[in-house]
């Protein structure tokens, strides 16, 4: 989890104004989705994809991994999609089971093909925003975006408190791991529910700490610092467009193609 | 080969499938791109409404003292920090709780929605569970679903004289699994199947990914009951400093 976060702060691209990374993503993630086309989503991977492993220097083992996350649920998902029951085989392809048949229809591959390339495709979007941007940033979008104060307040708030809880439960987690706490699954489960008492104990008494540090310290609903985020140059703005419209005049082709 | 030995290596080779992918968990967040998008708009668009109601909650009681917003984002981070958290299991598998079912009782469903959708938000961001395009409908299904049942089973439950114990135990589950069902339904509306439409879908979908969802939500009513308990007897006063968030575990004492 840690990993993505110092990976974003790390990036090549990191310095490149976050309202271009997050218009570049978006606009393409939305692109790939509504087109569902293959050669659309390999466009997207493969330009997401050089984008954050060469420009923004993830490692590429690294990235190839992350795909692994989401894997199970393409897999399983997909394969329900595809595979129906009926008394009857549908095509040549039909396995029997009990008095019905698991079957799938001609065209089945390639619809499930084209869903895991799009499904893919948009993961490729969200991965270069969460490996170029830092979550600060991503707030400052948000900002820009009037999104409510209080909510931008909220999300930075508890982008802060992750990584304290988180660091408190692996270091709770280690102590108990030390003293045997997870040699079965009885013990392990008595040790899982007594390390989130003391964690949610542990967070609300530290809240408490903090409210009257923050108060004494003047704060008033809202941290103001300065941002150290950079403008947008003209040439990357209009590299973005330029991308974004080579992309959508794509679309409109394939779309007139078929 | 008689048809006993059939079975049965039918099941061993079923069993081995299953384990075999079950260490890559999470599998109940839909990924980004799965849904065609005018499902993810048209989920986006149902869950405005709460997500409008808690912000409503919120905002009222961060005016009224704004030490809220401070424990709100603790809060938050702690359903986070939940659902990267391994639940321990007998497989061996890796997999993550909800947290919908404790969240529920400690702060109410309508607050829940909010730090849902941030906890969600989040998740996408740093964790790659769920996604952008898809945050409406794993909204709709992780933080208003699934609490609003939890929570009313749990308020159900303890009117019908359940013990308290078994009352927990019951919303998490419960809300664990609608949260699922939820999930399976926009898979399935999305997707229908070519013979006997949506419901034939669901059908399959439920079936597929009761594999990994039931276990886990059995093994999370286990641990929620376990972490009320625990709460109630060692942490009284820090329960009675979520309790000015409204609807939470204190209030109907």
């Amino acid at each position: 989890m840690i990993m993505l976060d110092k990976m974003a702060y790390s990036s090549g691209l990191r310095y490149i104004s976050p309202c271009v990374k997050a218009f570049t993503a978006v606009t393409t993630l939305l692109l790939c989705v509504t087109a569902h086309s293959a050669v659309i989503s390999l466009i997207t991977l493969a330009v997401m994809g050089g984008l954050t492993v060469y420009k923004g220097g993830a490692c590429p083992l690294y990235y190839i991994r992350l795909y692994r996350i989401p894997l199970l649920f393409l897999v399983l998902s997909t394969f329900t999609i595809v595979v129906s029951i009926s008394k009857e085989p549908l095509s040549e392809v039909a396995l029997p089971l009990f008095r019905y048949y698991l079957t799938f229809k001609g065209d089945a591959f390639y619809f499930a093909g084209n869903l895991i390339l799009t499904a893919l495709g948009a993961v490729s979007c969200l991965y270069f925003l969460s490996l170029t941007t830092p979550v600060t940033d991503l707030l400052y979008v948000l900002d820009i975006l009037h999104c409510p104060g209080i909510l931008v307040e909220l999300l930075l708030l508890v982008y802060r408190f992750i990584f304290v809880l988180y660091d408190m439960a692996a270091a709770i987690t280690v102590s108990q791991k030390s003293r045997l706490g997870n040699k079965d699954f009885k013990t392990s489960l008595h040790a899982m529910s007594g390390m989130l008492v003391m964690l949610l104990i542990r967070a609300l008494k530290k809240s408490n700490l903090l409210y009257d540090a923050m108060e004494s310290r003047c704060y008033n609903g809202k941290i103001l610092v300065l941002r150290e985020s950079a403008r947008a140059s003209r040439k990357e703005i209009v590299m973005a467009a330029a991308f974004e419209a080579v992309m959508l005049g794509i679309c409109l082709l394939l779309r007139r193609i078929s | 080969m008689t048809g006993k030995q059939k079975k049965f290596i039918a099941v061993t080779a079923g069993l081995s499938l299953i384990f075999g992918i079950a260490p890559v968990a999470d599998a109940m967040h839909i990924m980004e791109g799965y849904l065609p998008v005018r499902y993810c708009i048209a989920w986006g668009v149902l869950c405005i409404p709460f997500l409008i109601a808690g912000f409503l909650a919120i905002k009222k009681s961060v005016s009224e003292h704004r030490k809220t917003i401070i424990v709100l984002a603790m809060c938050g981070a702690y359903a986070f920090v939940l659902s990267a958290l391994k639940l321990p299991s007998v497989t061996g598998s890796s997999s993550h709780p909800t947290g919908t079912g404790l969240g529920a009782i400690l702060y109410g469903p309508s607050i829940m929605s909010i730090l849902g959708i941030i906890v969600l938000l989040f998740q996408a961001v740093l964790l790659a569970h769920g996604g952008l395009t898809t945050l409406g409908a794993n909204t709709f299904s992780m933080a208003i679903a699934g609490p609003f049942i939890s929570y009313g089973i749990y308020k159900l439950t303890l009117k019908l004289k359940v013990p308290k114990l078994g009352a927990v135990f019951l919303a998490a589950m419960l809300g664990d699994l609608s949260t699922y069902c939820v999930t399976s339904f926009q898979l399935a509306l999305a997707y229908p199947s070519e013979i006997g439409g949506i419901g034939a879908s669901m059908v399959k979908f439920m079936g597929i990914f009761a594999i990994t969802q039931v276990p886990i939500a059995i093994i999370e009513g286990i641990i929620t009951a376990l972490v009320v308990m625990a709460l109630e007897t060692y942490a009284k006063p820090e329960l009675t400093e979520i309790g000015f968030i409204r609807g939470g575990l204190n209030h109907e004492r």
